[in-house]
């Protein structure tokens, strides 16, 4: 029953997806001063920031007169794509996929090129942070985890190392008063293995890499870590609606090499507001579960630097860096 | 057994020095109780065990039985200076990349392995570099795509 | 649900068979240029598929990934480079067949050892698929470190006569893997402030230098010339030479089948252990690392077994097990499918173009491989000073396509001297590789594992599986020493008789 629903429900989509299409591809792109833009992310091809960039390149073209390309600069955890960008020109021809991944491994590691040495240009989109465990487990929602926690040691799993999934555990553990063990992976589909089989009560973690087994039924969101609930899954409270004061946005978004001129930031404000919302896009970034979020080139540099010092405080706190 | 005691003395060194970087690793709250330097420890610890078992073992040996080890001083050691010097022409190659670019360079590491190799001075080498930079090139830049240093000398002719 | 006449349909269907070859010939050359890893070759397609109909780009990733499992062993045995990490095992009888003159035998074994793992690997992804993906989900923490410790416990075996030498290479190979970011902490441990090192010291780069550069350079340095093939003729295996390999291949399929369940590994540990296990059970332990037919049966059986297994959790649970099956994952993703049991539902056409296409790449890779074989021989049997030049410079080309980056050169150049200098030493080199591959899962393992049991040892022997891995481990452990002791002894006696 389900299946024929979502199938009459893709096929809808696809119709007015089709009919709108056509009246946006003849909105003219605004003209560009490259030809080429070079879009670099540190994550490997099919990795996460790479989908995004590759899905998003295939409607940028019809808002932004130029020819889009990606490269994949890996390595050093960012390190390496930092130092591309923040060499570049600064003429608008390269950008680099900001996540928090750039400002933990700037912070981190201090590598020659950090986030500061370059000029974020504007924010397209908030990934979802969730909490979920196995549906078939003893939770159900996060109160059942906390409760849990306080009676005797929880295990909770974060997806990797110093990043804001563990910054995220950490908050929490703190907001609600517990103290569980907190249990790091290298990756996200490693952790859920282990909520899977039991070993975790929870996990923390990126809703796209759940999503496999999020349609089977075998694993259950407890809350976000968004601001404000997700609208494709409304029944999902966010932590601080669960009665604990944390929430974090995990932002994607774009920054260039210092000194960009206005002219073309301004192209890139007026052309993502569109693109957001470009139905066919949008019913790709919806079905990934990724949250509009449109930061301008106004508001993007301070809400970097707010990102910035607020992880870097964390990290001193824990000694993880002096 | 000459060769077990020098060995036994580089490890003995390594793990020196390995347990003496692995007091820069910051200490993180983040950590477990095993903490990012309880693997770095106990492996300089085992690796210092390992050395001295080796150089104890080996001055035993060498006070029971000084005649058969002359013979185990062999082929290898006598062609480490040639063997170095190949490695050296692939350390100027890794140097010179960045400013003649990767089809010169390349070009240029074949010619000369195959002169340091024994190849006579003929046409034929020159032919044998360049024919071979050039597949190279085809296959890694052209064909794979990847971004192989284009050299700063060069820069702006391509 | 798959009928007998939709396989037909697909086995017929012209674009799928040329997407099916197109794919494993590109797999076998990448994965045959050293440096070049199974997962970099596939992310090379990864962009020319977005456009293709989503079951034939599939289909497609998935022959390259047994291509470059396959192709990756052709540089092992003919130039000493493994070509991908987990062909490491291959070289050590691939190689010396090769020295005494027998590259096309050695060449023809794995080829079919490989056929063989391929075609078990699939009848386990088409058949059991679900049961396995079950066991996949069974791993814990204390079983990853069970499988680490197995692995590790090969070294005793692969010490070459000297145990205490054979284990510090190992500790320094598990020193070299502690460079980079913390597993746990995520804090830096050794990088000097260097980006490139964040991200530690790929094992690859590794096994170039110990393997590849060390024996250019001894080559250059010692007057014994590599003995030349007369013939570059491809000897496939015999029946009987294949019934006398099916002991080995055995081995290599069944343990390839638990590491392609198990993520991590990616077929290098399956390939050392079966090796070490071939050897164990061979009626002719002592010919193995002398040219043994069966050295590079069982190692060639196993990471080709990979190959199609590790798609089990993959397709499953979306979970990938390796660099390659995340790329896999990614293309997956790019066309929208989301891995997971609704797949099999949802998109029937792309799980049965994953095996049909597979099928055909494995039955082509014979055609495939009897054509640039001979090739592949031929090159490599060129004038000494010019091969020498030929291959240092694939090497150093190769090794630069994994991070676009010279410091990795450097340190490819630094390791053939220490592997070098390990070999006038007397220093068996391939306990340092297994340290090197097998150091990071040891660690974050025996750490997350600690983490869980608030520093509870018990956690390990409370895990079903840890506890099974770890006993083997250690009967390993007694039985190889066991038998280095006797052999020592005996030697000892035969030396006091001359």
């Amino acid at each position: 029953m389900h299946f024929m629903k979502l199938i009459g429900r893709t096929a809808l989509g696809l119709a007015t997806a089709a009919i709108l299409s056509s009246a946006a591809a003849k909105a003219d792109p605004l003209p560009y001063p490259n030809k080429v833009v070079t879009l670099v992310t540190h994550s490997s091809p099919g990795g996460g920031s790479d989908v995004f960039l590759r899905e998003m390149t295939k409607y940028l073209g019809k808002y932004i007169g130029a020819t889009f390309i990606v490269e994949n600069v890996q390595g050093g955890s960012g390190a390496k794509a930092m130092a591309r960008v923040a060499t570049a020109p600064a003429d608008g021809s390269v950008f680099y996929a900001t996540t928090p991944t750039y400002i933990y491994t700037s912070l981190m590691s201090k590598p020659q090129n950090t986030y500061k040495d370059m000029d974020p240009l504007v924010n397209i989109f908030a990934d979802s942070e969730v909490i979920y465990t196995r549906t078939d487990g003893p939770f159900k929602s996060l109160k059942d985890v906390i409760d849990h926690a306080k009676k005797e040691r929880g295990r909770w799993g974060a997806a990797n190392p110093a990043s804001l999934e563990r910054q995220a555990a950490e908050q929490l553990k703190k907001a609600a008063g517990v103290t569980p063990a907190i249990v790091t992976h290298e990756g996200g589909g490693d952790m859920m293995l282990n909520v899977l089989n039991g070993t975790l009560d929870i996990g923390i973690g990126e809703i796209q890499e759940l999503r496999s087994q999020l349609d089977a039924g075998k694993i259950t969101l407890l809350a976000t870590f968004n601001p404000e609930r997700i609208t494709e899954k409304p029944d999902v409270p966010t932590v601080k609606e669960s009665g604990f004061d944390v929430s974090l946005v995990k932002f994607r978004g774009l920054a260039g090499p210092k000194g960009i001129p206005e002219s073309t930031t301004a192209i890139w404000d007026e052309a993502v507001k569109k693109l957001l919302e470009d139905p066919d896009y949008k019913k790709a970034y919806t079905a990934e579960v990724l949250v509009p979020q449109f930061i301008g080139h106004k508001d993007y540099p301070a809400f970097i630097d707010n990102f910035g010092s607020t992880t870097g405080a964390f990290l001193k706190s824990t000694g993880a860096i002096k | 057994m000459y060769k077990d005691l020098i060995s036994g003395v580089v490890l003995l060194a390594v793990s020196g020095t390995y347990y003496a970087w692995s007091s820069q690793i910051a200490d993180s709250t983040l950590s477990d109780e095993v903490g990012a330097t309880g693997l770095p420890r106990v492996l300089s610890v085992i690796l210092a065990i390992l050395a001295v078992l080796l150089i104890g073992r080996a001055m035993l040996l060498r006070r029971a039985r000084t005649a058969t080890a002359a013979a185990d001083a062999d082929e290898g050691d006598a062609g480490l200076p040639r063997a170095i010097g190949f490695l050296l022409l692939g350390a100027v190659y890794v140097f010179v990349l960045p400013f003649i670019g990767y089809v010169a360079g390349t070009a240029l590491l074949i010619g000369a392995v195959a002169l340091y190799e024994g190849a006579p001075r003929h046409w034929v080498v020159v032919a044998a570099a360049v024919g071979g930079a050039v597949f190279y090139w085809a296959i890694f830049v052209k064909l794979l795509g990847v971004h192989q240093p284009v050299g700063t000398l060069f820069q702006g002719m391509f | 649900m798959t009928t007998l006449w939709d396989i037909i349909h697909l086995l017929t269907e012209t674009p799928l068979f040329f997407v099916a070859i197109g794919g494993l010939t590109w797999g076998i050359l990448g994965g045959a240029l050293p440096g070049i890893s199974a997962s970099i070759t596939m992310a090379l397609v990864l962009p020319f598929t977005y456009t293709m109909d989503p079951a034939q780009a599939i289909a497609l990733l998935a022959c390259v990934y047994i291509g470059a499992e396959y192709g990756g062993s052709i540089p092992a045995i003919l130039i000493r480079t493994p070509g991908t990490n987990s062909s490491a095992a291959t070289v050590i009888d691939g190689y010396e067949m090769n020295r005494q003159g027998r590259a096309g035998e050695a060449l023809g074994i794995s080829l079919m050892s490989g056929v063989v793992g391929s075609l078990f690997g699939l009848a386990m992804l088409i058949l059991l698929t679900e049961p396995l993906s079950w066991l996949a989900l069974a791993f814990t923490p204390p079983s990853y470190f069970g499988l680490g410790i197995l692995g590790l416990s090969v070294i005793a075996s692969m010490s070459g006569g000297s145990l205490i030498k054979g284990l510090a290479a190992a500790t320094v190979g598990l020193m070299i893997a502690t460079v980079g970011t913390d597993p746990i902490s995520g804090v830096t441990r050794f990088t000097f402030d260097i980006p490139d090192l964040l991200g530690g010291i790929e094992p690859v780069l590794v096994m170039v230098g110990l393997f590849a550069l060390t024996e250019l350079m001894s080559q250059s340095g010692s007057s014994t010339v590599l003995q030349l093939n007369e013939t570059i003729r491809i000897k496939l295996p015999s029946w009987s030479m294949m019934n006398k390999l099916k002991r080995s291949q055995t081995i290599g399929c069944i343990l390839g089948l638990f590491e392609g369940l198990t993520p991590g590994g990616g077929g290098s540990i399956a390939a050392f252990m079966s090796y070490n296990e071939a050897k164990r059970w061979s009626k002719t332990p002592q010919s193995f690392g002398k040219g043994s037919e069966e050295g590079v049966a069982a190692p060639e059986a196993a990471n080709n077994t990979v190959a199609s297994t590790a798609l089990i959790p993959l397709l499953s649970f979306g979970i990938p097990s390796s660099n390659s099956t995340a790329v896999l994952l990614g293309g997956l993703l790019m066309h929208g499918l989301i891995p997971g049991p609704r797949l099999f539902e949802q998109s029937a056409q792309v799980i049965d173009s994953i095996y049909v296409g597979s099928f055909i790449a494995i039955i082509a890779q014979i055609g495939v491989g009897m054509i640039i074989l001979p090739a592949c021989i031929w090159l490599v049997n060129r004038p000494r000073a010019y091969r020498a030049g030929f291959i240092f410079a694939l090497i150093l080309s190769g090794i630069f396509t994994l991070n676009n980056s010279l410091f990795d050169l450097g340190i490819a150049l630094a390791l053939g001297l220490v592997g070098y200098l390990m070999r006038i030493a007397g220093f068996p080199v391939l306990p340092m590789i297994l340290g090197v591959v097998l150091g990071h899962m040891v660690e974050s393992s025996y750490r997350r594992s600690l983490v869980l049991s608030g520093g509870e040892h018990m956690i390990f022997l409370q895990d079903p599986i840890a506890v099974c891995l770890l006993s083997i481990a250690l009967i390993f452990v007694v039985f190889s020493l066991s038998r280095e002791f006797r052999d020592a002894r005996k030697t000892k006696i035969e030396e006091a008789h001359s």
